[in-house]
């Protein structure tokens, strides 16, 4: 137990400690499922129950860090904003994801 | 996953689709959602995410056989009953994303989370509420239209409820003879 805390503290140093907001884990989570296709910022913004200054900020972050970017895309006759993982986004998340999961794991074990 | 299938079905609806346009791609996910819940067997995971009911494993199959979808190409065919479901489907959607989205998102909550209608539609305008309220409903119908099946219950009642019609046709017949 110990011994896996330590190598998971060890490992904690190759994060972005910048991702750990929950309102930026669930913008990669959700757009890593999403993969090329992306999501618009009214899905994004329906889905996580966020108001525009929130989404917007935070994506505005992510995509400063070079793990999302935004494209103009044509929904019927609207013209909208898509967002998508970055290649460094998604190893990015990959990272995280591995580390959470091994997180959990430690911590639950009596 | 059977992805000359689903190009055999965009092929009967004479839907020829553009991958760079999110349109096209729009219509191709909730197109191959809404026929398979009408019972062809594509093959296609589908699980609910930002974007409505959506299949990542079909989204890398469209971007790696990118050519075959823009071009049709397929070795599948489909069998009568499965073209006809294709051409009701087209029937009563068309191509549009809008419409698509709006009834796929309906038919996860009331045909596969199994919620009544009214929780369903709730669920639908918390997830889309950039949709106008005609559009919802407009796409709520067309879902109820394609996908809409008879319990056994309401069978019994319209049987019921027929079964004097369906007598006095049938006592026609005999006098008929």
């Amino acid at each position: 137990m110990d011994s896996d805390f330590l190598s998971l503290i060890e490992e904690s140093k190759g994060l972005n400690s910048d991702v750990f907001s929950l309102i930026r884990l669930q913008l990669l989570a959700n757009l890593a499922v999403t993969g090329p296709d992306g999501a618009t910022y009214r899905e994004l913004k329906a889905w996580l129950e966020l108001s525009d200054g929130a989404l917007y900020s935070n994506l505005g972050v992510l995509k400063k860090m070079g793990y999302v970017k935004s494209e103009e895309v044509k929904i019927g006759d609207k013209s909208l904003t898509s967002y998508q993982l970055t290649r460094e986004g998604m190893g990015e998340w990959h990272k995280v994801n591995n580390w959470l999961r091994q997180f959990l794991e430690c911590g639950g074990r009596k | 996953m059977n992805t000359d299938k689903v190009i055999a079905c965009l092929k009967e609806m004479g839907f020829k689709p553009k991958i760079s346009k999110f349109d096209d791609k729009i219509v191709i996910q909730k197109l191959v959602y809404l026929l398979q819940l009408k019972g062809i067997k594509l093959g296609f995971d589908y699980g609910l995410y930002v974007r409505g009911p959506y299949s990542p494993g079909l989204t890398k199959e469209i971007y790696l056989k990118k050519g075959d979808f823009e071009q049709l190409r397929t070795k599948e065919k489909l069998s009568p009953k499965e073209a006809e479901a294709v051409q009701e489907t087209k029937a009563i959607f068309g191509e549009k994303p809008a419409l698509l989205e709006v009834a796929a998102t309906y038919a996860y909550f009331a045909y596969e989370q199994k919620r009544d209608a009214i929780s369903a539609y709730k669920a639908v305008k918390r997830l889309k509420p950039f949709f106008s309220a005609v559009q919802i409903a407009i796409g709520v119908n067309k879902a109820k239209e394609l996908l809409y099946r008879p319990t056994q219950e309401e069978l019994e009642m319209l049987r019921k409820e027929l079964a004097p019609w369906q007598a006095a046709a049938e006592e026609d017949m005999r006098f008929l003879k």
